[in-house]
């Protein structure tokens, strides 16, 4: 139902009792001021914009092989919320590799899964909101894609 | 304690006091913010976490928990009916304001804000820690009744203050005020079918209240705010709303305490009621 990377994320969060579950985010969401462009790295899409659904501003970068896999690489303004970090560190890693084509068809109800029922209520919807901006730049790479494919007469 | 000349300078007190009680038993210190994960990545020393949802609202009903949960809320964090809470929390104290508001319902008096909340703390550098205090078990005897009358209004009688032209304060962002869009800046949609205010509210947005480093202005400078511009004057009843109630609680805080108002009430419900309520009037613009 998952792609597996992220497969094995849910998996392991779904066997982690309420106390450990929190910790794991914790450790995520530190890692996620570690996703973003390293030197060098060169993207084929950069969207870096601050929206009314999020605190703060986020860039998404995405690089597409030749053999059509994903890589994102993401950064975060200081006010995003420490749900969005974690989920932003848990994207990058379990939607490596992935198609652009995998990244859309990405069901968005696993995220109470990792985060737990409890922790998704109001005020705290921006957990969706990583996902939605990597699909909106997966689907922006796919119609130029598809754009620059030669039509027959 | 703070020297702006409020008229009740106790409610509030400076990170440099706080710093400076760590280790007074007669203090406990709770954390309540937004971002539910924060408290997790580092807090105060000695610090409590209580969340403005899973603690302090009934889990079924739109409503606060009972004085009986209350108390053993405050019990098991170490709290005292004695015991001198201070609050502090991320969005410039929204949720510690709604933290003491609702610890006021159950007849808690002993209570202030540090002011300038969370990220004054941060920003001076000042210590945080991940250890979770573990404290002996408080004894706290419940009030019989929340003191709802007194700090709470309902529907029917913001109602009422709006029909009878008295001081309705609606502390939302200009937009949401008008009705040009339904959520506040940066945040989802939360759920409301109309957009607008409370026929006769005035606008006086909680930001208004704080400097830029989230402390509280001076009380020259929120006379002038609410009584120069919005023309509350003191001795009235005021009620004071926004979606849930977070940023009324920061506004009722600042008139109560701070400017001295004795009849403000906080209209938890706010407009995620009054914009989904059927029949509800409403003024847009």
């Amino acid at each position: 139902m998952y792609p597996g990377k992220l497969n094995q994320i849910i998996a392991l969060f779904e066997s982690l009792p309420d106390a450990e579950k929190r910790e794991s985010l914790i450790s995520y969401a530190a890692a996620a001021m570690k996703q973003g462009p390293r030197d060098g790295e060169t993207f084929d899409l950069e969207d870096i914009r601050k929206d009314e659904e999020c605190t703060d501003t986020v860039g998404v970068f995405l690089k597409v092989t030749p053999q059509r896999n994903c890589a994102f690489r993401i950064t975060l303004g200081p006010q995003v919320q420490t749900l969005t970090k974690a989920m932003t560190a848990i994207l990058c890693k379990g939607l490596d590799g992935l198609t652009p084509e995998e990244i859309m068809e990405v069901p968005a109800d696993f995220v109470p899964k990792i985060v737990g029922a409890e922790l998704v209520r109001q005020r705290s919807q921006t957990v969706y909101y990583i996902l939605t901006r990597m699909k909106g730049v997966a689907r922006v790479w796919l119609n130029r894609e598809r754009s620059a494919v030669p039509h027959g007469g | 304690m703070s020297d702006k000349n409020y008229a009740h300078p106790e409610a509030l007190v400076t990170t440099e006091w706080v710093e400076g009680h760590l280790a007074d038993p007669h203090v406990r210190i709770v954390e309540s913010n937004e971002d539910i994960l924060l408290y997790d990545t580092g807090h105060i020393q000695g610090a409590v976490h209580i969340d403005w949802r899973s603690d302090l609202q009934d889990q079924t009903i739109r409503d606060y928990i009972t004085p009986q949960q209350f108390s053993a809320l405050c019990e098991r964090n170490g709290i005292s009916n004695d015991t001198t809470v201070i609050f502090y929390g991320d969005k410039s104290n929204w949720w510690a304001c709604y933290a003491l508001w609702v610890f006021r319902l159950f007849g808690h008096t002993k209570v202030k804000i540090m002011d300038g909340g969370r990220d004054k703390w941060v920003a001076e550098g000042r210590h945080l820690t991940r250890a979770v205090p573990h404290f002996a078990h408080g004894h706290y005897t419940p009030l019989e009744t929340r003191c709802d009358a007194e700090i709470r209004a309902f529907y029917d009688q913001a109602l009422a203050q709006s029909r009878a032209g008295m001081a309705l304060i609606d502390v939302r962002s200009p937009a949401e005020f008008r009705g040009e869009v339904t959520h506040m800046p940066e945040y989802p949609q939360e759920g409301v079918l109309r957009g607008g205010h409370i026929p006769g509210a005035a606008s006086v947005p909680w930001k208004m209240a704080v400097k830029d480093d989230s402390t509280f202005k001076g009380v020259n400078e929120l006379r002038q705010i609410y009584e120069d511009e919005a023309g509350l004057q003191p001795g009235q009843d005021v009620v004071a709303y926004c979606r849930i109630g977070e940023r009324s609680s920061h506004t009722w805080f600042v008139l109560t305490y701070l400017l001295g108002y004795k009849n403000v009430r906080n209209y938890d419900g706010s407009w995620t009621e009054w914009g989904n309520r059927v029949g509800a009037p409403i003024e847009r613009g």
